[in-house]
């Protein structure tokens, strides 16, 4: 695979960087990346992953786009409204970079769902906004040996973590609880900005092969006392997706539709 | 538990019974979300090893509520 002159002018500031170069840049145009929720998180991992030349960036979510989103969904705009989140975003990323692209599934992410999503992607990113969902995602990543990099925000305060299934903790052995809040939480725009950044930094890294990955440690910021902590983790041997005793199916086969039995 | 010690709580310091568990902690200061993560000198301790570790005068702890937003 060879890069075009126009891909060499429009990647120009990140093809003279030594850790990038050319075959990095070929390493990212073979990539494809699962957008999972182009929400607060997703908008922002959507745009960086579509300016930096990702080849390949499927997009899902279920919902449309609400006025009560835009104070933070930096990809849909007023005339979004009442559309799908997906077909907005498809949109925006097709203008940013017509050369990627760009796989929208306007569906709910669950089990059913889940692996035809991740098929074939080099990287899960975490645009949701609850546990259960997230769990589904920790599920698919361990299953099918793909990193998945968490990121979460809650009023002026974020969370981020790259999960790599066999290497490192996963989603489950951190919030191994669920109390289900589904109440509205309070977010002020760049909170997303900061995390998802970190997160977009974080696959770009992954799909490179360079630098330290936010593997084992959980990074937690703090935007009222604008600080960022790393909290270090073990896997933890009682997990019941990724520790030693942990259920090999994942997938329970109720869950799974007829095509998905043979993956167990 | 009859001699105190100071520790520091969410970069407070806090006077606690001497040998408080994790689990009597949680409890003290009423951190009832049961989500709760707990990070004891940096480190992320897990649900099932509440019970079983002891903090040490001058140790940090920081309870943590999971950030789920998206």
């Amino acid at each position: 695979m060879q890069i075009s002159s126009e891909e060499a002018i429009r990647y120009n500031r990140q093809l003279i960087l030594p850790e990038i170069g050319t075959q990095g840049q070929i390493k990212l145009k073979q990539a494809r990346v699962l957008i999972a929720g182009v929400g607060g998180l997703g908008s922002v991992s959507a745009y960086y992953m579509a300016a930096a030349g990702i080849g390949s960036i499927r997009i899902a979510d279920r919902d449309c786009v609400e006025a009560g989103n835009l104070n933070r969904q930096i990809l849909h705009g007023t005339g979004d409204i009442g559309r799908p989140k997906t077909l907005s975003a498809l949109e925006k990323l097709q203008n940013l970079n017509p050369d990627c692209n760009i796989e929208p599934i306007q569906e709910i992410i669950s089990d059913e769902t889940i692996l035809d999503m991740v098929a074939d992607c080099t990287v899960i990113l975490d645009g949701t906004d609850n546990l259960k969902t997230r769990k589904v995602l920790n599920r698919a990543s361990i299953l099918k040996g793909i990193p998945f990099i968490y990121g979460g925000v809650e009023g002026f305060t974020g969370m981020v973590t790259t999960f790599i299934p066999g290497r490192t903790p996963c989603l489950e052995c951190l919030f191994s609880r669920d109390n289900g809040h589904n109440e509205p939480i309070g977010i002020i725009g760049p909170v997303p900005g900061v995390i998802a950044s970190i997160q977009s930094l974080e696959a770009i890294k992954l799909i490179l092969g360079i630098g330290g990955l936010l593997t084992n440690n959980l990074l937690v910021f703090n935007g009222m006392d604008m600080t960022f902590r790393k909290i270090e983790m073990d896997k933890n041997p009682d997990c019941p997706i990724c520790g030693s005793n942990a259920d090999s199916g994942l997938f329970t086969p109720k869950d799974l539709p007829a095509s998905k039995k043979a993956l167990k | 538990m009859n001699e105190t010690m100071e520790i520091i709580v969410n970069g407070h310091k806090e006077i606690v019974p001497g040998n408080a568990t994790l689990s009597f902690l949680i409890h003290h200061f009423k951190e009832y979300d049961g989500d709760l993560i707990v990070e004891h000198n940096g480190r992320f301790v897990y649900p099932q090893k509440y019970a079983d570790v002891t903090v040490r005068e001058g140790d940090a702890i920081e309870f943590i509520n999971p950030n789920i937003g998206g």
